[in-house]
């Protein structure tokens, strides 16, 4: 059905379609819509859900992990405070290996408080063991929402599905809403080889030694770099069955680019715009957009990157004492290649301010004539 | 006098666990399972009993046990309750099994919130009155003036034992009830009875701690039949947080027996106990009040 | 499941951290320094009985209301259990440890009921296997001689026990009145030994209807004769008319005798005696009788619930007085002259020692004095080689008088003179006998038969010695657990009034109905001996007690040795020792 809806009702629908069982949340600004339009569906019956109204964030994830742990499907989402507050048990829920899917919309972190979009919120939990995935656009977000359940059921790891607060969440797009047949062909309902059963009963989570820690994370890390795979497979297995695929990247006009524009989010559809500009002016800009960003998907930024002189990483986010995120991740990938492209970083955007067409063009003039990087991250919508 | 017991013979805990010797918390779990059957899965937050169930990769219980974060006992079985019913089980019972720490303190949102939803599963704190399992440091159950790691001879705590029941009746759930593992039938009948009722239902077993107590093991059950028959640990239920029901109305016993015995009180001056004496007698008065409205 | 879990490759290891195993692998036994262990204790109860009743045992039987088999456990120490349950001073109840509790359990009442439920049933007579060749003679068919006979026709042999007045029984027979042991009770119990096959014959003294020298032809010869000859007040007038000793009195009423004792009686003595004397005297139409002793109300040997009935009967009783003289005019009794006394330490032959008050005269008017201050066997027909000293025949512990073939029980060898005594050394020397016959005797053999301190022995232990320890440590008071005891009074034996006894001699204590046997039995600590409460199976923390076939088996791979089934055991049946590595 397509219709236009807004970002966070995209997500509803997609939750909905995905016959999730078990649904815990805690009210967040940018993220109320989507829990709101759930209970709606909850309440008429569109979707045979349980919906826990928990009293915090923290008790919405160990909901999850209870009802997950059962062989429920479960859902939740959250932003900022609630993500962080849930902190604990996101790592909780990979070394559990329950294949839990979450929204984040991201939104930055007190103190002071400010729910404009920042990338921060998803990126401090990077280390958790979920995989993340950064949506560009209201159907992106209800297509990924669905594929990220076959991806974590598959791989046993949860999922992070990421929208930016406000520019996704809070604007109405069009949005084709797949059938319920085909989504149902597409993801079968969730069988766990490990659950709580009387029938079987065991202990979960009992206290490890460091003679057999090791090999647990080992597992996991195995896991992770499974993923790799698995998202490239039923993406494509999406594409056949909808039409529509994202894969774990995009790569926009980068053939004998000069440089290379790295964008995640919303701020990608702006960059479309403005590399479409310089393409007109005749000018050789790229952009890659990233959409998958645990695992890393560094094999395939390496080749779409393979002779490209210059990177411009415009990152959401900033990790304090070092700079932005994606940056990192995407130097790391690059270091050992003999032949790399200098890699420029830039902060922007941060707690909701826009990135104006002019900023990206900023990060392109700025980056096409300095020869080297600086250091630092360059902050270039900084009030001067 | 009683005799025979009529327990059920099967066993759900086998032998073999860590806890230490003399143990109380492993005896209401040695029953509460006997009355709840194989049918029931177990959610633990951190305490002594996450050592108890066994490390990886053993399990001392014949039923599921998931072991969960500390707060999150109340929330956890929350999440699996709602996830067997999607699965269309409705029979198996849900049982959070916490500590002290992880019910008066940390874990107290999470109970809070579960209750007041009138979440269906059974929730028990066993209480050995401090953060047993990290060393005896004292938490909210901690009696007053009792030592602790945190609250030494100089300093003991100041502060009276936050009374869980009256929180709970204040959320008007279905059943609360306190229980002692020195009188196992009470405790049986107890599980039993909540085990048939819908919604939140909340015991609070007094557990005995001959390591932390400081008191020789085989004094355990002893000194849980005294708390009870000094008055300092009440049997009684409440229903809907209104209709109190006391299950035993001892004779009169001073409190010293039961502080006498264990280290943790060694320190007392007379005065002292006279103190705890009138504030538990206080208390009781204020129950028994509670009980004949 | 039982076995630790190895990982030895990465695939080993679960992806998710699940149990694979149990912990049964882990032999939580080896934390242990204390462990316990079950052990059988002997409850005071038993001790005291002289008569070596298992009492907690039968207290089991009867709370599972099985009462035949408790009548069947009592005999196989003791054949007069309605005896003891009637006349018996019960020693077991004054050191029931419940009494520090609350009261005492009402042993006696329930022994009789036992014992009374047998009554209504059918005699049957039975038969020992073992038939032996020696043939034993009893002389004297009173409790220690019969009860002799009893144990000796069970084990086989041919007994034959003569007796010297014409009805078997002893001082049961004639000593003590209706209203306490109903002749129907004793003609029973004794008909049940009888029924073993043994043989009594009545009316033949020896020494005079027979000699003592027919005896010789007899393996063993048991001296049973009793305590049948009263005392001497040696004081003036006692030779007057209407001075009788009691024992004749009493022996009198026994065979109906009419006794012409006027209206006033003074009775002379502080014992049972003195009290069966008083009593009867009240039936037998007397309208004021005083009761007259040496010792004070405390040190008087008559029991106090023999002491309360006396007196209810009217009868009073003025103790710490000494008889002076006896006046008569024109021969017959007129009045009794006393002083009172204090008893200071006894004489060096063990009688007592009266210190007169100066000054403190009195007397009493009288038309007949009865004197029971005390009985001595009659030992005149014995042959010369019997060694006898101060009145008793010296014997051992166990009846033997280490003179070829003689043995001695009873009141012949016991000065305190009690029934149930006379039971436990009538059982004692059949064992003596049966051990003589049998080839040798040894001291050994006797510790390990004995149950705690007191010189009672067990048959049981004798023919099915226990595992374990022979004689276990008696239970004291401080040394059982109490606190999952209720607290209960002990059921009171309801007696007939006043009115029903006078001018007859109707049997006073009514008996118990049998739910009152039951809740009385219910009340028993079973002191030392495991009876299945459970507790210890209930508060182990590590599912180390096992229950098995009603009782229970510690499983040491698995105990902590944490005591608390030591602590939670309520009766002391288990012990806490020292790990030995």
């Amino acid at each position: 059905m397509r219709t236009v809806i807004e970002g966070s009702h995209a997500v509803s629908y997609g939750v909905m379609l995905c016959r999730v069982q078990v649904i815990a949340a805690y009210p967040i600004t940018p993220q109320t819509h989507i829990v709101e339009k759930l209970s709606e569906f909850c309440a008429s019956g569109e979707l045979q859900a349980k919906f826990l109204k928990v009293e915090s964030e923290h008790s919405a994830m160990a909901s999850c992990i209870g009802a997950s742990a059962v062989g429920a499907r479960a859902f939740t989402a959250s932003s900022s405070q609630g993500i962080a507050l849930m902190h604990e048990l996101l790592h909780w829920t990979s070394g559990a290996r329950l294949p839990i899917v979450m929204v984040n919309v991201n939104r930055a972190l007190a103190a002071p408080w400010n729910i404009g979009c920042d990338q921060i919120d998803s990126l401090s939990q990077r280390d958790t063991g979920w995989l993340q995935f950064y949506c560009e656009s209201s159907q992106e977000a209800l297509d990924t929402v669905i594929q990220a359940f076959k991806i974590s059921e598959r791989v046993s790891l949860p999922s992070m599905v990421v929208l930016d607060a406000f520019y996704l969440s809070h604007t109405y797009e069009p949005v084709d809403i797949p059938d319920r047949e085909r989504v149902d062909k597409f993801l079968p309902p969730y069988e766990p080889k490990y659950k709580l059963d009387p029938k079987d009963p065991r202990s979960f989570g009992g206290l490890t030694g460091p003679d057999t820690f090791t090999e647990l994370r080992y597992q996991m890390q195995q896991s992770m770099e499974q993923a790799q795979s698995v998202i490239v497979e039923v993406d494509e297995e999406y594409r056949k069955i909808f039409g529509r695929g994202y894969g774990r990247m995009e790569a926009y006009r980068c053939e004998d680019a000069e440089l290379v524009l790295v964008t995640t989010g919303t701020v990608t559809s702006t960059s479309r715009e403005v590399v479409d500009q310089y393409r007109d002016e005749g000018k050789a800009i790229g952009l890659l957009k990233i959409k998958a960003f645990r695992p890393f998907p560094s094999e395939e930024i390496r080749r779409n990157l393979k002779g490209i002189p210059k990177v411009a990483v415009i990152d959401r986010n900033i990790s304090f004492g070092s700079g932005g995120i994606f940056a990192e991740e995407l130097r790391s990938a690059l270091c050992n290649e003999k032949e790399r492209p200098l890699v420029f970083s830039y902060v922007a955007g941060l707690g909701g301010r826009d990135i104006t067409q002019e900023t990206i063009s900023n990060v392109i003039e700025y980056t096409l004539e300095e020869d080297q990087p600086k250091e630092a991250s360059l902050w270039p919508d900084l009030r001067r | 006098m009683k005799m025979e017991r009529s327990f059920p013979e099967e066993e759900y805990f086998m032998s073999g666990h860590l806890a230490c010797s003399g143990c109380g918390a492993t005896l209401g779990m040695r029953y509460a399972l006997k009355a709840l059957g194989e049918e029931t899965i177990v959610v633990i937050p951190a305490s002594c009993w996450s050592i108890i169930a066994g490390f990886f990769p053993y399990s001392s219980l014949k039923v599921p046990v998931y072991h969960v974060a500390f707060e999150t006992a109340a929330s956890s079985a929350t999440g699996v309750k709602a996830g067997l019913e999607m699965k269309g089980d409705s029979t198996t019972t849900v049982l959070a099994w916490a500590g002290d720490g992880g019910t008066f303190d940390i874990g107290l949102q999470a109970l809070s919130g579960a209750a007041e939803r009138n979440e269906d599963f059974i929730y028990v704190c066993y209480d050995n009155e401090a953060y047993m399992n990290t060393g005896v440091q004292r938490s909210s159950a901690t009696p007053f003036l009792t030592w602790t790691t945190t609250t030494p001879v100089h300093q003991t705590k100041e502060e009276a034992k936050k009374n869980i029941m009256e929180i709970m009746a204040a959320h008007r759930i279905p059943y609360a009830a306190t229980a002692s593992v020195a009188y196992p039938e009470d405790l049986f009948n107890k599980m039993k009875k909540a085990k048939e009722i819908k919604g939140l239902k909340f015991i609070h077993i007094l557990s005995t701690c001959p390591t932390g107590w400081r008191l020789p093991t085989q004094l355990s059950i002893k000194a849980a039949r005294l708390a009870v028959l000094t008055r300092i640990f009440p049997l009684y239920e409440i229903e809907y947080g209104e209709k109190y029901t006391m299950n035993i109305k001892p004779e009169f016993h001073p409190v010293e027996e039961y502080l006498k015995l264990q280290g943790r009180f060694s320190h007392l001056t007379d005065s002292e106990m006279g103190v705890i004496q009138e504030n538990v007698e206080r208390i009781w008065e204020k129950l028994l009040k509670k009980a004949e409205a | 499941m039982k076995e630790k879990v190895t990982f030895k490759r990465l695939q080993d290891i679960p992806p998710v951290a699940i149990s694979l195993g149990t912990l049964l692998w882990n032999k939580t036994g080896t934390w242990r320094y204390l462990k316990p262990k079950y052990v059988v204790k002997t409850p005071p109860c038993n001790e005291a009985c002289p008569a070596g009743n298992d009492i907690e045992g039968f207290m089991v039987l009867v709370k599972e209301g099985k009462l035949h088999e408790a009548w069947e456990l009592i005999r196989e120490e003791n054949p007069f259990p309605g005896v003891c349950g009637r006349v018996c001073f019960h020693p077991c109840e004054s050191s029931c440890n419940r009494r520090d509790y609350d009261e005492a359990l009402s042993i006696h009442a329930v022994e009789r009921h036992i014992a009374d439920a047998h009554l209504k049933s059918k005699r049957e007579k039975r038969h020992t296997k073992i038939k032996r060749k020696e043939r034993v003679a009893i002389i004297g068919s009173g409790p220690s001689g019969l009860t002799c006979a009893y144990h000796l026709a069970r084990m086989g042999y041919g007994v034959t026990v003569f007796e010297s007045q014409s009805s078997p029984g002893g001082i049961l027979r004639v000593g003590i009145p209706e209203y306490r042991l109903p002749k129907a009770v004793l003609d029973r119990e004794i008909a049940d030994i009888e029924s073993w096959g043994v043989e009594i014959k009545t009316n033949t003294r020896v020494g005079k209807d027979i000699p003592f020298d027919d005896l010789h032809k007899y393996q063993a010869i048991f001296i049973a004769v009793g305590a049948h000859q009263s005392r001497r007040l040696h004081i003036e007038g006692e030779h007057a008319e209407r001075v009788l000793s009691g024992l004749e009195f009493l022996k009198h009423v026994h065979m109906g005798k009419k006794v012409s004792l006027g209206d006033r009686v003074v009775v002379i003595g502080g014992g049972n005696v003195a009290v069966d004397v008083a009593r009867s005297a009240w039936r037998v139409g007397a309208r004021k009788i005083q009761m007259v002793c040496l010792e004070s109300r405390e040190e008087m040997p008559a029991s106090s619930e023999e002491i309360a009935e006396t007196e209810a009967e009217g009868i009073e009783i003025l103790p710490s007085a000494m008889p002076l003289r006896i006046t008569s005019d024109g021969g017959r009794v007129k009045k009794v002259e006393f002083i009172k006394a204090k008893l200071g330490e006894p004489k060096p032959d063990g009688s007592l020692n009266p210190i007169s008050i100066p000054g403190t005269e009195f007397s009493l008017e009288a038309d007949s004095v009865i004197t029971a201050i005390g009985e001595v066997p009659d030992l005149s027909f014995l042959p010369r080689e019997v060694p006898i000293n101060k009145g008793l025949i010296e014997a051992d512990e166990m009846g033997f008088v280490h003179v070829k073939g003689f043995f001695a029980g009873g009141d012949t060898v016991n000065p305190v003179h009690t029934v149930t005594g006379a039971i436990g050394s009538g059982k004692k020397t059949a064992l003596a006998i049966h051990e003589y016959l049998r080839g040798g005797w040894s001291r050994e053999k006797f510790r390990t038969i004995q149950v705690g301190g007191k010189g009672t022995i067990s048959l049981k232990k004798y023919f099915h010695p226990p595992e374990g320890e022979a004689n276990p440590p008696v239970v004291h008071f401080q040394d059982l657990h109490t606190d999952t005891f209720d607290h209960q009074p002990r059921i009171s034996i309801p007696r007939i009034s006043i009115d029903e006894r006078r001018g007859g001699f109707k049997e006073v204590n009514s008996g118990m109905k049998g739910e009152e046997a039951l809740e009385e039995a219910r009340r028993c600590f079973h002191c030392g001996v495991c009876n299945g409460c459970d507790n210890c199976w209930v508060y182990c923390p590590d599912m180390a007690v096992k229950r098995k076939q009603g009782r229970y088996e510690i499983d040491y791979d698995y105990c902590k040795g944490c005591g608390i089934c030591f602590e939670e055991c309520p009766r002391s049946a288990i012990l806490l020792e020292e790990e030995g590595r």
